[in-house]
């Protein structure tokens, strides 16, 4: 049994480095959310205007709907081009579990393009004059609620593969699925700001977290095997 | 033995194939036939098991291959119409991704002697976005040289040969015949019916749903 999930691991690694080589051979995606999410940074406090206070106020659910809008359009993209090309045909006639390599891609979607967004993250709260303090704070709350996040998008993903025009539906399945993890992501730095301790929320945003990881290869193996049935 | 028995499979809502028998023996090759929209992908995409059955079971020597599946696909090469190939990858890179997917050794002169065997080896470093139709196919097609060192002894090809020049065919007859050498069976969807030089069954679909209804 041992050497069973020796090799689940390696096959799983190594599904995880062949998504992250696609993806940096057409850089397109990432440049697109990370495009997205700076005009939201700047449009933003134009439509404020020049009061400053304003924009400390909403600066941290700015980052938060910005993250979340800034990632649908790739999305859509996550499972359907190797839908189309017959990679998923592929995996589904060999022997590792088709949940496997959907945790692989879900984790590799949040590698490649959840991680340059947190890494910047900070920037753009210095852009919207967040509290120093608060920056910490949102860096962790954000580095565990864009897992749950991609999580919930391969579900998205999965859930529209082979359907016509299904990046139009995408956005109103998913976005309900998300507002837990933008309350108690946003509940943490709220909690920072009023100085009360935030791992109420942060704990909770774990656990959805958690959740989403135990929950979303499953579910999301279930509909890629309907998908590649029809 | 492959027995296929009292299939039904739908596809949406329309009943594609109902109540069909056949058997497939080892070490065979199995030419499906019939007109465009008879069923033939539909067929092979229900054997390896991703078109769920309405009906009828599947068995190969007596096991449910359903109840089995991780030891039935791990004996089985599919290959259809979409290549599996990532257009951002080079033909050695999509090779080696798969190989790994399998479980299998991705020993480098196996993989070039894979690429050899499909007169693939000046293309190897080539990304697949710029290869031609016929490079895909036979990109995709030196995945069946692993047979020979894994154990495999089944294979589903739907439509290979369509996009191959006269070369490149050639050495895809050679595999089939080695592999048919091996006691692999084959089975096979196509309209060139010169694909095998050796013996073959034919399993006309449209012959099959005339006698039915008659």
């Amino acid at each position: 049994m041992n050497s069973i999930y020796s090799s689940w691991s390696n096959i799983f690694l190594a599904h995880i480095k062949r998504d992250i080589l696609i993806n940096f051979r057409s850089l397109i995606d990432l440049i697109s959310i990370i495009g997205f999410m700076i005009l939201i940074i700047i449009l933003f406090p134009l439509g404020l205007g020049p009061v400053q206070e304003k924009i400390n106020i909403v600066s941290n659910a700015v980052i938060w709907v910005g993250l979340i809008l800034a990632i649908i359009p790739s999305l859509e993209k996550l499972l359907q081009k190797d839908y189309e090309n017959g990679w998923l045909d592929q995996i589904a006639t060999s022997p590792i579990p088709l949940e496997i390599i959907m945790l692989s891609k879900g984790m590799s979607y949040w590698l490649i393009m959840l991680i340059p967004l947190i890494l910047t993250s900070p920037i753009f709260a210095i852009l919207l004059n967040m509290d120093l303090k608060n920056i910490p704070w949102l860096v962790i709350s954000i580095s565990s609620g864009s897992l749950a996040i991609s999580l919930i998008g391969l579900i998205g993903s999965a859930l529209i593969l082979g359907t016509k025009r299904g990046n139009i539906l995408l956005p109103i399945l998913i976005i309900p699925l998300m507002t837990p993890i933008l309350i108690f992501g946003v509940g943490v730095n709220e909690a920072i700001k009023i100085n009360e301790p935030p791992y109420g929320n942060l704990f909770l945003l774990l656990a959805f977290t958690l959740i989403y990881l135990v929950i979303s290869p499953f579910i999301s193996a279930l509909l890629v095997r309907i998908a590649i049935g029809r | 033995m492959l027995y296929l028995e009292g299939l039904t499979i739908k596809r949406g809502n329309k009943i594609v194939f109902s109540d069909f028998n056949v058997v497939i023996q080892s070490g065979s090759m199995t030419v499906i036939k019939g007109k465009n929209g008879s069923g033939k992908s539909t067929l092979l995409r229900a054997i390896a098991g991703f078109t769920p059955l309405e009906q009828g079971t599947i068995k190969k020597d007596k096991k449910n291959v359903f109840k089995n599946y991780e030891e039935w696909v791990n004996n089985l090469i599919f290959l259809d119409t979409k290549n599996g190939l990532s257009k951002d990858l080079t033909v050695a890179e999509n090779l080696y991704a798969w190989l790994t997917m399998k479980g299998w050794s991705t020993d480098k002169k196996n993989l070039t002697m894979a690429l050899k065997s499909v007169g693939m080896d000046k293309y190897a470093d080539l990304y697949i976005s710029q290869c031609s139709e016929g490079l895909k196919k036979r990109a995709a097609l030196a995945r069946l040289y692993f047979s020979f060192n894994n154990k495999v002894d089944f294979w589903i090809l739907d439509e290979p040969s369509n996009e191959l020049d006269k070369t490149s065919l050639a050495l895809f007859k050679q595999l089939i015949s080695i592999f048919l050498k091996q006691n692999g069976t084959i089975i096979i969807a196509t309209h060139d019916l010169t694909i095998a030089e050796s013996e073959f069954k034919i399993l006309d679909l449209d012959e099959i749903k005339k006698q039915r209804v008659l």
